[in-house]
């Protein structure tokens, strides 16, 4: 097996660090009662904060209330769209569920400017501002955060690459901001 | 805690700054055992088709996994929950990271823990760092990561709702 024995960072590459995607509306009829209900069954929160109004009415928050980062999980396939899933097994009988499903991918952002390259997942990071409001719009903005450069006991060399995504809302209120960081090799 | 209900949270008392301690446990949470119907469950609620979290012959025999997993995804919406719960009343779950280490299969007991690594005062908040992450029954820690948790002083300020991050 050869390794890569050259940097991956090369000044187009460092170029991209703060580039963003289009900002885009993830949510399709806004945040809506009964999808909070199934997402909370889910992940098992019993918090009656997330659905007894009257007493959400009585918390700091006054208003019924989110998980964390429940805003990030809004982009679904909107009525009307081509069944994704049907056409994933149509182009592939064996597909595994992900690849061919691609919604299209709004607001992503432009590939880096490196060769196939194998991407692991290298950690998560989350920071939280505002629950969203029942009814609210929500937006995602991706940027890249950070591209730093690694280089193995063997002399390999690999990239580490955050992408950064805001959460907004409506108001343009800063809801939650998500950071994924992949190593690429 | 170890478990938590609706009533419990909706009377939780609030754990003040002055009530945790660098080295402290905080409670924890159990979930599980999880089974193909939790997945599958978490799967449907956030339209993640991925064949691994509910085709076990996919799993095992294309896959070459041990079972059908648990989604990551619903490990990152979990711990930030615990965390929120720890927080409530009037605190706040600011920020968490983790990283995705041990696959999480059916029949596998999760517990969500935290343990306070420092704390400080700013702008008469408290803010509490912590080690955090979700080990299973055998002791295999599948998600460890850093949170830091903002709790109010006794007889002090209310964290601001929507949280203000501290300027420095």
């Amino acid at each position: 097996m050869t390794t890569q024995q050259q940097s991956y960072l090369t000044p187009e590459v460092k170029a991209m660090v703060g580039v963003q995607g289009e900002k885009v509306e993830v949510t399709i009829w806004g945040i809506e009662k009964e999808h909070l209900r199934r997402f909370v069954h889910a992940i098992m929160d019993p918090d009656p904060r997330y659905w007894d109004e009257e007493f959400a009415r009585t918390t700091k928050f006054g208003e019924v209330i989110m998980p964390p980062i429940y805003c990030t999980y809004m982009n679904k396939t909107a009525p009307g769209a081509e069944d994704p899933i049907s056409r994933a097994f149509r182009n592939n009988p064996v597909s595994d569920g992900i690849g061919g499903l691609d919604r299209g991918r709004p607001g992503a952002l432009p590939p880096l400017p490196l060769p196939q390259m194998r991407v692991l997942n290298a950690g998560n990071d989350i920071e939280v501002f505002k629950y969203p409001s029942l009814g609210d719009r929500i937006f995602s903005q991706q940027k890249y955060g950070s591209i730093i450069e690694r280089v193995g006991r063997d002399g390999s060399h690999m990239l580490i690459v955050t992408n950064e995504t805001i959460f907004t809302n409506q108001k343009d209120e800063v809801l939650c901001i998500t950071r994924s960081s992949g190593i690429r090799r | 805690m170890t478990t938590r209900t609706g009533e419990e949270l909706r009377n939780k008392q609030q754990t003040h700054y002055e009530d945790v301690n660098e080295g402290q446990m905080l409670p924890d949470y159990v979930l599980g055992p999880m089974t193909p119907t939790h997945i599958f469950r978490w799967s449907a609620a956030i339209e993640n088709w991925h064949r691994i979290h509910y085709d076990q012959d996919f799993a095992v025999y294309h896959e070459g996994l041990p079972n059908i997993l648990v989604n990551g995804s619903w490990k990152q919406s979990v711990l930030p929950g615990y965390l929120k719960d720890l927080c409530l009343p009037d605190g706040w779950m600011w920020k968490c990271s983790f990283q995705h280490r041990a696959m999480i299969v059916p029949g596998d007991t999760i517990t969500c823990w935290a343990k306070v690594t420092s704390k400080k005062v700013i702008d008469g908040l408290g803010f509490i760092e912590l080690e955090v992450g979700m080990k299973t029954q055998d002791d295999i820690e599948t998600c460890p990561g850093q949170a830091t948790i903002v709790l109010p002083l006794k007889g002090g300020r209310s964290v601001p709702y929507p949280f203000v991050p501290p300027k420095s």
